[in-house]
């Protein structure tokens, strides 16, 4: 069975949680004391994942670390219609494959001003942590802006959410934690309630469910 | 004192951005907004922030009719922004005063406007008759510097920019294209460009068009952002926020007197829905009516002087108007042929805001209700906020005939969980109710509203079948116990510091107003519950059909329009 080294606050294990929810998947999970215990640096822990970090997952052997890898390779294995990682478009691979390395930067900027403000992370530079974000947002803001008018729900071109989705998501719904306010990127607040409406979506401290979607008489969503 | 720019129309959204079922965030002049469009097409301003505990409404659920706050989950309706459910009382109805601001909204070429205090026209916009909303971009900037770096705007050949004095900039290419920019003022250092083309455009060349002018913006942004990065940043406004009181959920329903009828509506539709009922459409003839509650009731002050209750049967969010049945009953005092008979739609009538004494718990696991005839109206009412929250519920009404079941269009939405009974047999009935109500079970609870015989039945068939009183809830039309008003009595009024005689013939209800008490009633035959005072000591003879066996021999409170003391004195919480 797959094991997800797991600590409850962190927004890169919800990534893999999520996944894992949307597919029905069984796993374990060993929790890991990252604040305060800092148990992610013992020296135990870098023998799984030498750099440290959460998160990571042992599949039958197989140990894999970094968020974004670990989608990938979940949605390939496990995802028995291909469309969370379609892998027949190098176009679509491509710009998956971007987005989920503009995920990494919405960890760098917002996941750390939350660790400022929230755990104690005092060496951080909020600022510049909080105006990275900014940037980025400000970024995917217009990129769903202009998908939306194409009648694109999602991150990635196609009628089913992707890894890319799942891979901002969680740093963008946390941002506020780390005094980042979204009011100013509308269309991201209107992705953030489609993707809660994903079935099989789950939450987190500090995420909250939508309620369900609009749907006109004769059961169209609009 | 307002300012100018509190007076104005100014642009918060493009109508595009407000999806329905989603809540979205604004600020003006650093008050923040939580806006949202309501199924029925309708958009809300509100202040961002739950009565409760100040949380951020932006967060929160819209679920098409009403507003749900993500942490206690607080309801406020539709338009009205009144609060309508408090899940932490579940018995209770919340007080009329719980209540969010509403801003002014108008929603015009493309896009939802805003003004804290903005009364007047809208902005000119004649020669922008068809028109595209730009995407809206926000600035870290002031609006004034954005307003003159819009002035050096260029988007086609031969363009030439002309800002009025309320600072809208217009820009016209040699083409006759234009482009007018609003600036939104958000904060004193934040702005929001919003634009809209003199021209209609759809498919490819809409994208092109919003793409071409947000390159163009996000260009000009950089350079004021800049710009406004070299000046000092200037503070936040901080607009005032009227505090919350902390005891604002404890807080009885304001006294207010009388039986008033503070508001003016006029009929605007009267159509029969069954044999021997009509249903009234009732709207506000200025302003906004105020917030109901499922089994809510009003006061119809009739053109012959007669007041009468009615239960609205509006569901959630149907804050527009208020629906109500009414019954021709040509044995009564006369009030139902009134209006079936002599009023018209346009007429004009005087009404009570809604009184909620017979209150809607949602934490039940399953409800039931039982309806008998007119009864239907309330729990339709009760029926139809389950229904849209997804909650469990059986709607079980009893009708003499398929011809005399109303709302029959409304009922429609309950699917499965309705069940008609036609023309049963006073022992049929029974034997029907004994079926329905044959699981009490934990967290069940059941709503009765009918004739008074058939109510008695089935509150004595749900207590002989283990229902607890707490799980049965009912209302009555009207009392038809013959009223004893031959004693005479002392009550003090511990509150008021004040002790009055109540000699036979009157009520004590009349004896309080008569020594300047304000009381509020409706009925005032001891079925509605308006007039509830508390009683701290003495013994009651109770004569209302409000009040439960257990309320009755707890004696904790009284109907003070038609019951009376046991004892000699009275001592009541007023
Ligand atoms: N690129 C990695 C980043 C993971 C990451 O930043 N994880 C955090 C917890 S949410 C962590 O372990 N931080 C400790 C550190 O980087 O030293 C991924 O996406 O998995
Ligand atoms: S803060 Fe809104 S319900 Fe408690």
């Amino acid at each position: 069975m797959i094991k997800l080294y797991d600590y409850e606050l962190s927004g890169n294990c919800y990534k893999l949680r999520l996944l894992m929810s949307f597919l029905g998947l069984e796993y374990q999970t060993e929790a890991i004391d990252f604040y305060p215990g800092n148990q992610h640096k013992s020296d135990a822990f870098r023998r799984i994942n030498p750099l440290g970090q959460l998160p990571v997952i042992d599949d039958d052997g197989l140990v894999l670390r970094d968020a974004q890898a670990i989608l990938i390779y979940l949605a390939s294995k496990y995802d028995p219609n291909g469309k969370w990682y379609p892998r027949d478009d190098a176009a679509l691979l491509g710009q998956m494959a971007q987005w989920m390395a503009f995920a990494d930067g919405i960890t760098a900027t917002s996941s750390a001003a939350r660790l400022h403000d929230g755990l104690f992370y005092s060496s951080i530079d909020i600022d510049a942590a909080r105006a990275g974000a900014h940037r980025l947002f400000r970024i995917l803001d217009e990129h769903l802006f202009f998908a939306e008018e194409a009648g694109q729900d999602w991150i990635c071109p196609g009628d089913h959410p992707t890894v890319a989705d799942i891979a901002c998501f969680p740093y963008v719904i946390l941002s506020e934690e780390g005094g980042i306010s979204r009011m100013t990127y509308p269309a991201i607040r209107r992705w953030c309630d489609r993707f809660k409406r994903i079935p099989g979506f789950i939450v987190m401290s500090g995420v909250f469910p939508a309620g369900p979607g609009f749907t006109d008489a004769a059961g169209v969503a609009a | 004192m307002a300012t100018d720019l509190q007076n104005t129309w100014h642009p918060i959204a493009a109508s595009t951005d407000l999806v329905k079922r989603h809540v979205y965030q604004a600020q003006l002049l650093g008050r923040e907004y939580a806006v949202w469009r309501a199924d029925d097409g309708y958009v809300n301003i509100w202040e961002n922030r739950c009565l409760h505990r100040g949380v951020r409404l932006s967060i929160g659920i819209n679920d098409g009719r009403e507003l749900k706050c993500q942490y206690h989950g607080w309801r406020y309706a539709n338009r009205t922004a009144g609060c309508t459910y408090i899940p932490a009382h579940p018995a209770d109805a919340p007080a009329r005063t719980i209540c969010n601001n509403t801003y002014p909204v108008a929603e015009a070429s493309g896009l939802v406007w805003c003004g804290e205090h903005a009364t007047g026209d809208l902005p000119d916009m004649s020669g922008f008759e068809s028109v595209t909303a730009l995407r809206g971009l926000p600035v870290n900037a002031p609006r004034d510097m954005v307003i003159e770096a819009l002035g050096a705007y260029a988007f086609a050949d031969g363009c030439s920019a002309q800002t009025d004095e309320h600072g809208v900039v217009t820009v016209t290419a040699a083409d006759g294209q234009a482009v007018r920019f609003f600036v939104q003022p958000s904060d004193s250092n934040l702005s929001v460009i919003r634009g809209v083309l003199n021209q209609a455009l759809d498919g490819a060349e809409r994208i092109a068009a919003l793409r071409h002018h947000n390159f163009l913006l996000d260009v000009l942004r950089s350079q004021v952002e800049a710009r406004a990065a070299e000046l000092e940043t200037p503070e936040p406004m901080t607009p005032p926020i009227a505090k919350v009181s902390a005891d604002l959920a404890e807080i009885p329903p304001e006294q207010e007197g009388g039986r008033t009828a503070e508001l003016r509506v006029q009929v605007v539709d009267k159509t029969v829905t069954a044999e021997g009922i009509v249903s009234l459409r009732l709207e506000a003839i200025k302003g906004q009516l105020p917030t109901f509650q499922p089994g809510a009731h009003i006061d119809v002050h009739l053109q012959n002087g007669m007041v009468r209750q009615y239960s609205l049967t509006n569901g959630p969010g149907e804050t527009d108007h208020y629906t109500i049945g009414v019954k021709r009953e040509p044995d009564s005092r006369g009030g139902s042929v009134a209006i079936h008979d002599s009023l018209a739609v346009g007429d004009v009538l005087a009404v009570s805001a809604p009184h909620n004494n017979f209150p809607l718990r949602r934490d039940a696991l399953h409800t039931v209700f039982v309806a008998g005839g007119i009864g239907v109206t309330p729990l339709l009412a009760m029926a139809r906020a389950l229904n849209s929250q997804g909650l469990s519920f059986e709607f079980h009404y009893f009708v003499q005939s398929h011809a005399h079941a109303a709302f029959r269009r409304e009922m429609g939405e309950f699917g499965d969980a309705l069940t008609l009974h036609k023309g049963l047999s006073p022992e049929d009935t029974g034997a029907k109710l004994r079926d329905i109500l044959a699981s009490p079970g934990h967290a069940r609870h059941l709503y009765i509203c009918g004739p008074g015989p058939m109510l008695e039945a089935t509150r004595g068939i749900a207590a002989d079948l283990g229902w607890s009183d707490e799980a049965v809830h009912f209302e009555y039309f009207k009392n038809t116990k013959e009223v004893d008003d031959t004693n005479s009595f002392q009550i003090e009024l511990a509150r008021s510091a004040l002790s009055l005689n109540v000699p036979a013939g009157k009520t004590i209800l009349e004896v309080l107003r008569e020594n300047g008490i304000n009381m509020e009633s409706s009925c005032e035959q001891g079925a509605c519950g308006t007039c509830r005072v508390g009683v701290i000591e003495g013994e009651v003879i109770h004569q209302d059909v409000y009040l439960n066996d257990a309320e009755k021999s707890a004696g904790k409170s009284i109907m003070t329009c038609v019951s009376r003391a046991a004892s000699d004195r009275l001592i009541l919480d007023i």
